[in-house]
């Protein structure tokens, strides 16, 4: 399998704060990533950099074989095919449901109206809220605004998804609608990188589990491996409190 | 055991009546007074503005009259609306004027609020006012802007002012929020700088040192006038803008770059139309104050309303008139900036349910 995404001695500073030292990640296409770790450990950062949500001082990192650097093309070219799940799923407040969804493909992808609110109204039921199309999202529980972000992210048609924190915003009872559509998202074969505390989703889906904590990479294993064996004390000592409550 | 309430108590007159006036009798005294004052007060301006007043006569009628003489009104009317600009043509710089009110009341309907809407219905309407009142096409006389006055050109100056003054305003705001230091910086000092002056001295440095020190400047006063107020409007509108910028959530921007937008698609699409949202109660203010300020003109002198209606009872036979005509351009002033205000309060409501 070619790689989606390859890292490469990833640093990055927040004045002189380090984030990120010395991150190396290779995401193979279709693979399910899982990240976990304690607040702070660089987790988000890692992701949002993929995308260039935040920018990497040293290091490499490859996207679908484009070079993720300062030239805004290749920015605009790995925005394009990578999809971005929220934490406080972002919803564009002043656009109905539909709209949100049909934003993105009709400016960046040139796709007529009509297509794009048929593929639109695709998403929206396989995310299981059809039905709220011409609503607003302040109409919306939790749980339905991200199934919607989730749906608007896919409407571009992403080659690799990433999910940044995506239940961590979420009343408990919404928590396994927004789960649901992530597993079958990866029954598809999507390319996921999710950042996530819910260790069940990624015991089901994940094919690795990475653990970080203060912006380094401390172990990385299949799920059974990683749930039922962990090698590092860190890595014990966080699962210990996750798996605890 | 109670029976539930399933309404609330409904209250017959009377006894709201009795106790929202007449509570104690100290309270009722007071009350009592106040109404008599408010009553006597009410009936003394209904006896002056309109059972002694005169409608229409002569000033001599008027004086012989006790109540207001709103003769003047109805004899002078087209000096205040019309100015200077010839009699004849008056139906011109009217339907000019309408077709700008229009275009003010149309731009406040949500469907004309894209970039290409809006700016199509602005150029389209101004070009119609300037072919109207300076003629010269279509078989219409030329009639230059020295003639122009009274309220069409007070509402012109506000419309042009808003019609320059809200693009520049987007555009300093958006380059004081750029991420280049050196273009921050200076949108910034020239927004501060245009802010710590009064907008009395920006008139007379546009009217009058202006030509002086450029000779050969292109343009009319009153073009130079307006441009000079859309800069200053400009400049407290841009911070009005960055205010509701700002106030959004990082999150917005977020999603849109994710989703692959691109600067301008961002910002037309997500950034400004949020932040206008969320500014709109000083927008409305800022509308409304630069409505105002256009009475400054008179100073440079510039035919406006407010002279227009000096105008009307300075020229001797009226002059005994003037409380009346002030009644009336006060009047004409709250119509329009209470139905701005009114509008505010509208599109205040309609949001709270996010759209």
């Amino acid at each position: 399998m070619p790689a989606a995404v390859s890292i490469k001695n990833l640093d990055k500073f927040y004045g002189d704060f380090q984030a990120l030292r010395d991150v190396s990640l290779t995401v193979t296409e279709g693979e399910k990533v899982v990240i976990c770790g304690p607040s702070g450990s660089g987790k988000s950062t890692l992701i949002r950099c993929i995308n260039r949500l935040e920018e990497h001082q040293a290091g490499s990192i490859d996207v679908l074989g484009t070079v993720l650097d300062d030239n805004t093309g290749h920015i605009d070219a790995i925005r394009r095919e990578v999809g971005m799940v929220f934490q406080n799923f972002n919803l564009f407040p002043h656009m109905t449901i539909l709209e949100n969804c049909v934003l993105a493909p009709m400016l960046v992808r040139k796709t007529p109206r009509a297509e794009a609110e048929e593929m639109a109204m695709h998403f929206l039921k396989k995310v299981h809220i059809p039905e709220q199309a011409m609503k607003y999202p302040g109409e919306l529980s939790g749980g339905q605004q991200q199934r919607v972000a989730i749906a608007r992210a896919l409407c571009m048609k992403p080659k690799i998804m990433l999910f940044d924190e995506p239940t961590s915003a979420l009343d408990p009872e919404m928590i396994s609608e927004v789960l649901d559509v992530m597993v079958s998202l990866a029954r598809e074969g999507m390319t996921m990188i999710c950042v996530t505390h819910e260790m069940g989703f990624a015991r089901q889906v994940a094919d690795k589990v990475i653990f970080m904590d203060r912006g380094q990479i401390i172990e990385t294993n299949p799920p059974t491996e990683f749930f039922d064996n962990p090698q590092h004390d860190r890595t014990k000592t966080f699962l210990s409190q996750v798996l605890a409550h | 055991m109670t029976d539930i309430a399933l309404a609330p108590p409904s209250l017959d007159l009377r006894h709201m009546v009795r106790r929202k006036l007449f509570p104690t009798p100290l309270s009722g005294l007071v009350s009592l007074i106040g109404i008599a004052l408010i009553s006597w007060l009410a009936w003394a301006l209904i006896r002056w503005a309109i059972l002694d007043a005169v409608f229409f006569g002569t000033p001599d009628e008027c004086k012989q009259a006790a109540g207001a003489c709103w003769a003047v009104i109805t004899t002078r009317w087209r000096l205040m609306f019309f100015g200077l600009y010839p009699y004849d043509e008056h139906w011109r710089s009217a339907f000019g004027c309408l077709t700008l009110i229009a275009v003010i009341v149309l731009s406040c309907i949500p469907w004309f609020w894209t970039a290409l809407r809006i700016s199509v219905l602005w150029v389209v309407s101004f070009t119609i006012f300037v072919v109207l009142m300076r003629g010269g096409l279509f078989g219409l006389s030329v009639i230059t802007e020295d003639k122009w006055g009274g309220l069409a050109l007070s509402i012109f100056i506000f419309a042009g002012t808003s019609l320059l003054g809200m693009p520049l305003a987007i555009m300093l705001a958006l380059l004081r929020r750029s991420p280049l230091p050196l273009v921050a910086k200076l949108s910034g000092l020239f927004i501060d700088t245009v802010r710590s002056l009064p907008l009395i001295t920006i008139l007379f440095t546009v009217a009058i040192l202006l030509p002086i020190i450029v000779p050969g400047l292109a343009g009319t006063k009153i073009t130079r006038v307006i441009c000079g107020m859309a800069v200053f409007f400009a400049a407290y509108q841009a911070e009005i803008i960055r205010s509701g910028i700002q106030s959004l959530p990082v999150g917005q921007e977020e999603a849109a770059k994710a989703l692959g937008l691109n600067y301008w698609q961002r910002t037309r699409k997500i950034i400004l139309p949020q932040a206008f949202r969320r500014a709109l109660p000083p927008t409305v203010s800022q509308f409304a104050i630069s409505f105002k300020e256009v009475a400054l003109v008179i100073v440079i002198g510039i035919f406006d309303f407010l002279a227009s209606g000096n105008a009307a009872y300075g020229s001797g036979d009226w002059a005994f008139a003037y409380v009346e005509v002030y009644a009336f351009m006060a009047f004409v002033y709250f119509i329009f900036v209470f139905s701005l205000s009114r509008y505010g309060a509208y599109l205040e409501r309609r949001m709270r349910v996010g759209k």
